[in-house]
């Protein structure tokens, strides 16, 4: 039985990929971020497009895939440092079918397919998410934190914890899609 | 959020055995979730981590994540030999920095910066240790661990474990031979272990050579080596170690301290193998352990159940045999407990499921919670992951254990416990006619493209299906026959929705969680599919329960498709009872 998870109707724009974001995000610079579609941006999330390198011309600054949920009050930064004294912001990638829990701050650099995220986590700078792997509610990651396939890590600082099953693909997979199918439009009165 | 879960037991080698009381604290051990679980065609078995044999296939570095050739993880002491250091203070990982890092906005030293000037050091960017003030500094930032080695070779621990080696490998050279025919004899009876010890011993067996696996059955071996045993001279340790970390000298520190912190923690010395000082100031950075990747057998037939790709970050798998491909998938929800705006939904629409929820003071919409004296509705779904469809006879165990702890030790009489006359703390009502599940198809898949219709059709059958399906079904007592809450409430594609009924006594406190037998039947096409499962079929997670029809129809012209049937408990979990307000905190919820 698939529950739904309802929201007000003129809460949330649906793109005509199937994007839903919400009116309450404030996403800064929309022009240089992607969002894959079946994506959803919660209430109060903030994603900052507007960090980018700088020059001028077209650039992506944060990359989303299909069937992503950023929680509310997520804060999504491009990372940040200083090279051969120049300051710069690099650009975020972030995979298909990843879930980022409710007040957490991700600075990565790339996070890989089919991540879970916990709530009030803190993702450092350039830190780097493999595939499948599982951040638990209210870990901290430091900067450049590299976090193996199907791994759990947990923890200030975030520590690998123990491995997750060889079926963690299609479980994340399933239900991040059934997420997103439940996530739906309460009916008019 | 709902508590509520579903998880299967796994025998674990002894198919008859019964399921252990599912709510004692020591049997979570013997349920485990369906993505956890592997499952044998050849024995027809459910297999969970803790009863497969587990073989080392690869190792890497967690970090740097570079594969290490098996040759050299011996020689590298399971340790990666690049750049990848734990911080000895807090465990995260070490970045090296120059002298005069840049520093960044925020005070934070942020990046792997190889430019700069020597000498380098490894610094903490969670707790700031860094390896100059423990006196360690680098010429160049490449090749840390080469740079490292002679602190590593002249360390006691090191020269000590050196110096073993050495006593021991006469004696190894010698046993060696003879030793290599009982290993293999070992790894066919290598049964029970579990997988730390498994690839711990199998990678000591394989790497010196006159250790044999651990096996619990093979003690007695003891016995025949002891002769050999008593031939070998005594060893003498380098020093005595009664000597080594001497009491006076760490008062002599303690003396010295001026904050708690200049005393290493426990936890961070936990890991040394030799008495080391107290001091913070003397933890050394240490390499970074190695992760390997696990090949999984069959503990019985040693069949392969997975079987990962090298690479070592790739998540797919040559050969991945997941129960989630044999057995139903299932879900549970307490549909009018779990989500109170679907409660509003389904009042709005006047279903109203029994009017006795919703006057229910203790459940606020924000906070539902299950209470003494009441009922409630839950909904149970099966989905199918076989090209055939399957049907499923459910069995709920009515064991006598709840009475073991969920009433209290004298009742209001005062009498002795006599634990059958007691009442139940609930009761659970569940349809025990057979039903079908359709078989999967690919096709289902593409629902989760056209939208959110199948919502509202779930809710408007707990009306209509009264119509049609009222002959296997029934209504909840002393409801009216309003509504129908036990049964098949729907079938979509390949998944069934059953509703079962809990009945809460008016006294009862605890998790409310029962077996269940889960019965279900399959047509199986082949003759004897024990003899055409090839040994590595393909393992990509698809249903393959149903093995080709064109391949088998011809040894199988002439006979009936063979009906099968498996049987599994599963332990379901609805959450806790909440205690009642008056009588304290509704605060045990969780
Ligand atoms: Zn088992
Ligand atoms: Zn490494
Ligand atoms: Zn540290
Ligand atoms: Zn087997």
């Amino acid at each position: 039985m698939q529950q739904p998870i309802y929201y007000s109707r003129n809460e949330y724009i649906e793109t005509d990929t199937g994007n839903k974001v919400s009116r309450k995000a404030i996403i800064a610079g929309p022009q240089n971020i992607i969002l894959g579609g079946k994506t959803i941006i919660s209430n109060g999330a903030i994603i900052r497009g507007d960090l980018r390198r700088t020059g001028s011309g077209h650039t992506v600054v944060i990359s989303l895939g299909r069937y992503c949920l950023i929680g509310e009050g997520c804060i999504m930064r491009p990372p940040y440092k200083t090279y051969r004294g120049n300051f710069n912001y690099y650009p975020m990638k972030v995979g298909d079918h990843v879930h980022i829990g409710a007040g957490t701050v991700v600075e990565a650099a790339t996070i890989g397919n089919n991540v879970e995220i916990g709530k009030n986590c803190v993702i450092g700078k350039f830190c780097i998410i493999k595939d499948c792997a599982k951040i638990e509610d209210n870990t901290i990651l430091p900067p450049n934190t590299v976090v193996p396939a199907l791994a759990i890590f947990r923890g200030s600082p975030g520590r690998f914890v123990e491995e997750l099953s060889e079926s963690t693909p299609e479980r994340v997979e399933a239900m991040t899609k059934q997420y997103y199918n439940r996530f739906v439009p309460m009916q008019d009165q | 959020m709902s508590a509520a879960s579903l998880k299967i037991y796994c025998p674990c080698l002894n198919p008859n055995s019964l399921p252990p009381p599912p709510n004692l604290p020591s049997s979570s051990y013997s349920y485990h979730e369906i993505h956890d679980l592997y499952f044998c065609e050849e024995c027809d078995s459910i297999r969970c981590n803790r009863c497969v044999s587990v073989e080392v296939s690869g190792y890497y570095c967690p970090n740097c994540l570079f594969e290490v050739p098996s040759a050299s993880v011996r020689g590298e002491k399971n340790r990666c030999a690049r750049n990848c250091f734990l911080c000895p203070s807090c465990k995260n990982t070490l970045i090296v920095v120059p002298s005069d890092p840049p520093e960044s906005a925020d005070g934070r030293i942020s990046s792997i910066n190889t430019l700069g000037d020597p000498p380098f050091f490894l610094y903490c960017s969670h707790c700031r240790w860094d390896s100059a003030e423990v006196g360690i500094t680098f010429e160049k930032p490449t090749s840390l661990a080469n740079q490292l080695q002679k602190y590593e070779d002249s360390a006691p621990d090191n020269l000590e474990f050196e110096r073993l080696k050495e006593h021991f490998e006469p004696f190894i050279r010698a046993s060696s031979a003879s030793s290599s025919v009982t290993h293999h004899l070992h790894t066919a009876q290598h049964i029970h272990s579990n997988p730390i010890t498994a690839a711990a011993s199998d990678a000591l067996s394989r790497d010196v050579p006159g250790v044999s696996k651990y096996n619990p059955l093979s003690r007695s071996r003891v016995g025949r080596d002891k002769a050999n045993r008593d031939e070998m001279p005594e060893y003498r340790s380098r020093m005595d170690v009664s000597l080594t970390g001497s009491d006076s000298a760490n008062v002599e520190n303690l003396l010295r301290i001026e904050s708690p912190e200049e005393i290493a923690t426990l936890e961070q010395r936990w890991i040394n193998s030799w008495t080391s000082s107290v001091l913070t100031n003397d933890l050394k950075p240490l390499r970074i352990p190695l992760h390997s990747k696990k090949s999984k057998r069959c503990p019985t037939c040693r069949h392969i159940l997975i079987k990962p790709e090298q690479k070592p970050q790739s998540v797919r798998f040559k050969i991945k045999i997941s129960a989630t491909s044999y057995l139903p998938l299932m879900g549970i929800s307490l549909p009018f407990l779990n989500n109170p705006t679907t409660a509003a939904y389904t009042a709005k629409r006047s279903i109203r499921p029994g009017a006795m929820w919703e006057e229910d003071k203790n459940s606020t919409p924000n906070n539902p919670v299950m209470v003494g004296g009441r009922t409630y509705p839950f909904v149970l779904s099966f989905t199918n992951p076989m090209y055939d469809p399957i049907q499923i006879r459910l069995n709920v165990l009515r064991s006598p254990l709840p009475t073991i702890t969920t009433t209290a030790p004298t009742d209001e009489l005062g009498t002795a416990p006599q634990p059958e006359k007691r009442r139940p703390p609930f009761a659970i009502t569940l349809p025990t006619f057979t039903f079908s599940v359709a078989a999967f198809a690919e096709a289902w898949e593409y629902d989760d493209e056209d939208g959110d219709g199948m919502i509202e059709d779930e809710y408007a059958d707990l009306v209509d299906d009264r119509r049609h399906a009222s002959a296997s079904s029934r209504t909840a007592p002393g409801r009216g026959g309003k509504t129908k809450t036990v049964g098949v409430l729907e079938k979509k594609a390949n998944t069934t929705y059953i509703g079962g009924e809990v009945v809460i006594g008016k006294e009862a406190k605890g998790d409310i969680k029962f077996l269940m037998m889960v019965t279900f039947t399959y047509r199986n096409d082949t003759v004897d599919d024990m003899d055409i499962g090839e040994e590595d079929g393909d393992g990509d997670g698809s249903p393959v329960r149903t093995t080709n029809p064109q391949s088998s129809s011809l040894a199988n012209a002439n006979k009936q498709p063979e009906i099968r049937t498996f049987s599994y408990y599963v332990v379901v979990d609805l959450g806790k009872i909440a205690q009642k307000s008056g009588e304290g905190s509704v605060d045990e919820r969780r």
